[in-house]
């Protein structure tokens, strides 16, 4: 490519920088506001920072299994529906099953449905079917883990399927000619080779599942709730806890950025989708 | 004294833990009662609003220590409230052993047959009737939560009325006064007709403008996309033309239109819109995105002269330092009428704005009533309401207005607490609709759309008229 | 090659979760749309009416409004983010000092919640006290109110998808562009092919199936667009942003109309399945055949 001085480059990009940061700024600038001052004419600095929200959403014990709830949901749907995402893609590329394509597309139909109207039946079956005599799946965290499998898993399929398809089959019979079983061959062999592909799957299913609020506010009462719902709490009749609110915000952001920094190396290398193949 | 906000309440829930102070003795009682419901739980669902926060966190976990039964109540959003109360009770789960009746729902409610009968259920198991629980203690506002036989089937926790909120410093001022008295040729005190409303409100925009000062004369719930205008157009201003439960003559096949008999769209309908958007135009710019968050942050941040708010917003704009700047600078009054509307409410045939408010009721779902029948009562009794009507600026019971300090609370609020005593019976609930929310979202639509500016005053309320009576005759209501 | 079994077994977990939570509902979905049935008519019990539901639709100029307000947005957001993202992929194939560091801070939208961006804008925006109008006012003498102006309320959730979505764009026609080969760019200048004719006849040709991808997984996340809008505009002004995502929820929460408003879910699921498969076949499934 053209070469160009670095210095427009930075330029740029330090505009494009405070575009994208101005309204995670601003959700801060808010948390650290006293109510009162909310409603009076906005100023970009801050210059006398209150920390009261900050110490009442520590203190919060509610809070504090909410975000509990949220990573556990969060975590066993990423992992689950990368794992399951993996094999399936494992099986949609390698074997040769009728109406495989078909299937596949089939996946991602599950993610267009608008989400609104399906929360009756999903609330009538983990209430009334979906149970073990008294237990039931509803207000569970295994029962939102296994509801958000209904939007990540097809995402999951459809991000991995070209990375897996891009590992040469020559290296999968190669071990089999070396006498390695199926299973050594799928965890051993291809697993590994799709690290970038299944380590961006994983980040960004598990920021879905970590956003999510419309069903979990449905099909959450008190031992699942996420923080996402915990926000609405603080819409309330009597003005809402914007401040509250706010810092909320800033606290699911901070498991979130921790992620997404571990992984973001693979990001680029592993979101492939639809890309061609070199 | 100081209202406690939302996270105030935890707070008090601490020093609540350490040293459990209860009100209303009897505690053998109570002991005795809970005695077979050892290690039961029961749960409830509520709007997250400063009366719930309080039950969460202050009596909830008062009737624990004193009955060993545990109380869960789950807070969450307006809207999602409901739905979630709805599908639990229609599936017969069994989720909630208490759910909260906002006024406006109880007729849903109870046409679906929803809710347990707590007199009936009280009177058939005496051995939980508590000693200081009786349904004479609550105000009258409890009779919206009762049958035609005078069954009681929620115990009322929220109760607030819309009311007319000035700002007392501004229109105490002498070089204020005087401008207006040149203007207007009156003395500036709060309306009591919508010609002086808008008068004042006029003054105090342009004032707000001339002095360069971020002030408006009036507010507005006026939101293009959210009920919450619709609600302020339906309760607090038409009934003030004389136009009550939203112009459906219930009595006459739920008519609406006034071709069918209705007054939705009637002459009195049409001059209650085009007066309150007269307003709107003069409030401060958000009117147009304002809720009745908004509504209340507005005023609080000391935006407008003068507005309908709703008491729930009432008590922390008047008391509460940390979210209002005009504490201490607040006036109640009763809202500006039409012509006879004040004889009419006098007489009972018609009302002057709205009795808001909500019970906690008990599915037939639940599966733990008994116990739940305890934790109602306990939250009735007359011992438990000073604390938390200071709390949360609501009173339910009568005799909690001559608590000293909830008398002491009033003079904070501006006589808003004598307000609810003296004129109460002049406001009303919603109207006794089962189709409440149906006919709303038929229509609020088209109500958004007059708002806008796309239809005028009387298209849009002849489209209403006619979208309601659909719907009703869809829902097989009208025939 | 192996025995068909194994694809079955490893296929098989995906299968079953997506029929318990996914097709299950879809048939009661499907079941209830031809009812008619709301809790809170006379007759709160389902009752069976044919495609009566189904012929009124057609006519349903409320539903119509917002199927046409939907495909706007999309229209706009996901083209506006294709081109943004192209651009932004193509600035990051070049190399400058702290290229890393703009990459991450680039990427920060996507961590939010929607709900949570949504309550941000609203603030950003409330009209004469939020940030953006305050401004405006001052130093350009603009008005802009969310609550009054269908076109501001429309183009600020326009710009709020644009912003807390181009990243997902970016990212994924960086990978693509990155796993282009040099050659035919190298021989199409020696050529003298001129930059326009390199983007048109080898560049988009080349990452179309990532563009095309992209554009899928946005176009059914748009039209399931829900939180944001609802915290930010409730659907307003009017029915402006009322995207068939918000029309369904007010149908089927507040106004607990479930017979109808299963309907429309079909209705809205079976376009949606239709456009993406359009797209899917003649864009994508010809070139995964031929690999």
């Amino acid at each position: 490519m053209r070469k160009q001085s670095p210095i427009i480059g930075i330029i740029f990009w330090t505009l494009v920088s405070f575009l994208t940061l101005f309204p995670i700024y601003w959700l801060f600038v808010i948390s650290v506001k006293p109510a009162v001052q909310l409603f009076s004419t906005p100023d970009i600095w801050v210059s006398d920072p209150f920390w009261g929200n900050y110490a009442k959403v520590w203190g919060d014990r509610l809070l504090r299994s909410y975000m509990l709830n949220s990573i556990i949901i969060s975590t066993g749907n990423a992992v689950l529906c990368t794992t399951l995402g993996f094999f399936a893609c494992y099986a949609l590329s390698r074997f040769n099953m009728s109406g495989k394509e078909s299937i596949f597309f089939w996946t991602i139909t599950n993610r267009m449905a608008p989400p609104a109207v399906f929360l009756l039946p999903l609330f009538l079956l983990m209430t009334q079917v979906y149970t073990l005599g008294e237990w039931k799946l509803l207000d569970t965290r295994i029962g939102m883990i296994l509801v958000y499998c209904t939007f990540n898993l097809p995402f999951a399929i459809w991000t991995l399927r070209p990375t897996v398809d891009g590992i040469p089959k020559e290296l999968d019979e190669a071990a089999y000619v070396d006498g390695a079983s199926s299973w050594k061959v799928i965890t051993e062999v291809v697993f590994p080779l799709c690290r970038p592909g299944l380590a961006v799957t994983l980040i960004l299913t598990w920021v879905f599942a970590w956003n999510e609020y419309l069903l979990a506010a449905t099909l959450t009462n008190f031992n699942a709730r996420t923080l996402t719902t915990g926000l609405s709490e603080y819409v309330t009749t009597t003005g809402t806890e914007w401040g509250i609110m706010a810092t909320i915000s800033v606290f699911t952001l901070i498991p979130a950025l921790i992620v997404f920094g571990m992984v973001q190396r693979h990001i680029v290398a592993g979101l492939t989708f639809g890309a061609v193949k070199g | 004294m100081r209202i406690i906000s939302l996270m105030g309440a935890s707070a008090l829930a601490l020093a609540a833990g350490t040293v459990i102070a209860f009100a209303g003795g009897h505690a053998e009682f109570w002991k005795k009662a809970a005695e077979p419901f050892q290690g039961v739980t029961i749960r409830g669902v509520t709007e997250s609003s400063p009366p719930s926060l309080y039950i969460r966190e202050v009596l909830a976990p008062e009737f624990e220590a004193l009955t060993g039964i545990r109380v869960d109540v789950e807070t969450t959003s307006w809207d999602q409230m409901f739905d979630k109360g709805i599908k639990d009770m229609e599936a017969g789960t069994g989720i909630y052993d208490m759910v909260y009746i906002e006024q406006d729902i109880i007729y849903s409610y109870l046409a679906r047959d929803f809710l347990t009968n707590l007199s009936g259920f009280l009177a058939d198991n005496p051995e939980l009737q508590a000693p200081t629980y009786d349904e004479a203690n609550f105000t009258t506002f409890a009779d919206y939560f009762k049958d035609d036989d005078g069954n009681l089937y929620g115990v009322p926790m929220e109760a607030f009325l819309k009311v007319y909120l000035y700002r007392k410093d501004l229109f105490a001022d002498p070089d204020i006064q005087a401008a207006f008295k040149a203007k207007a040729g009156r003395d500036l005190v709060p309306a009591t007709t919508h010609a002086e409303y808008a008068e004042i409100a006029q003054f105090f925009t342009d004032y707000g403008q001339e002095n360069d000062l971020k002030l408006w004369g009036t507010t507005a719930q006026a939101h293009t996309g959210h009920v919450a205008s619709w609600y302020e157009y339906f309760e607090s201003v038409a009934p003030t033309f004389g136009v009550y439960n939203w112009g459906i003559d219930a009595g006459n096949n739920f008519s609406a239109s006034t071709a069918n008999g209705g007054t939705m769209n009637g002459p009195e309908a049409v001059a209650a819109m085009e007066w309150w958007l007269s307003m709107r135009d003069i409030a401060p710019p958000e009117a147009p995105a304002s809720t009745w968050t908004e509504v209340g942050t507005t005023f609080g941040a000391g935006r407008a002269a003068q507005g309908l708010v709703y008491g729930e917003n009432a008590g922390w704009i008047a008391a509460d330092e940390t979210k209002s700047l005009v504490v201490g600078k607040v006036g109640v009054a009763l809202p500006p009428l039409a012509d006879g509307v004040m004889a009419a409410a006098e007489s009972g045939d018609g009302y002057i704005g709205y009795y808001d408010g909500g019970a906690f009721g008990m599915p037939h779902s639940s599966k733990n009533k008994a116990a739940t029948a305890l934790f109602l009562q306990y939250i009735g009794q007359n011992e438990v309401q000073p604390d938390w009507a200071v709390a949360a600026p609501r009173v339910t019971n009568t005799a909690t207005y001559d608590d000293p300090k909830v008398v002491a609370f009033n003079e904070e609020l501006g006589g808003y607490y004598d307000l609810i005593k003296d004129k109460g019976y002049l406001f009303a609930g919603a109207p006794a609709y089962p189709f409440h929310a149906q006919v709303r979202e038929a229509t609020a639509p088209i109500f958004y759309q007059i708002l806008l500016g796309d239809l005028s005053p009387q298209d849009g309320l002849d489209q209403m008229a006619a979208a309601a009576e659909a719907t009703l005759s869809e829902l097989g209501y009208r025939q | 090659m192996q025995s068909k079994r194994l694809g079955w077994i490893l296929l098989a977990p995906t299968l079953a979760i997506l029929f318990l939570f996914g097709v299950v509902p879809f048939f009661y979905v499907v079941y209830v749309s031809f009812h008619s049935w709301n809790p809170f008519a006379v007759n709160p019990e389902m009752i069976f009416n044919g495609a009566d539901n189904f012929r009124q639709i057609v006519f349903d100029q409320a539903f119509l409004n917002s199927v046409g307000v939907t495909v706007m947005f999309v229209f706009f957001a996901v083209v506006s983010e294709l081109i943004l993202g192209y651009f932004l992929a193509q600035a990051f194939m070049r190399d400058f000092p702290g290229k890393a560091i703009f990459r991450t801070i680039h990427t920060l939208p996507l961590i939010m919640a929607p709900i949570i961006v949504g309550s941000v804008w609203k603030l950003m925006t409330t009209p004469s006290i939020g940030i953006i109008p305050h401004y405006l006012d001052e130093w350009f003498g603009i008005t802009m109110n969310i609550g009054t102006s269908v076109p501001a309320a429309f183009a600020t959730i326009v710009i709020m998808d644009i912003w807390h979505w181009t990243p997902l764009v970016t990212l994924t026609l960086i990978a693509a562009l990155v796993s282009l080969p040099p050659d035919p760019f190298e021989q199409a200048q020696i050529d003298g092919a001129g930059k326009r004719q390199i983007f048109w006849h080898i560049t988009l040709p080349m990452i179309a199936p990532a563009v095309v991808a992209t554009v899928f997984i946005r176009l059914m996340d748009a039209l399931r667009t829900v939180d944001e809008v609802w915290m930010l505009t409730g659907g307003g002004p009017g029915s402006a942003t009322r995207f068939v995502g918000v029309h369904i929820f007010k149908e089927v929460f507040p106004k607990t109309n479930y017979g109808y408003g299963s309907t429309i879910s079909v209705i809205v699921l079976y376009l949606t399945i239709v456009t993406c498969w359009l797209l899917y076949v003649t864009m994508l499934a010809p070139r995964n055949k031929r690999d």
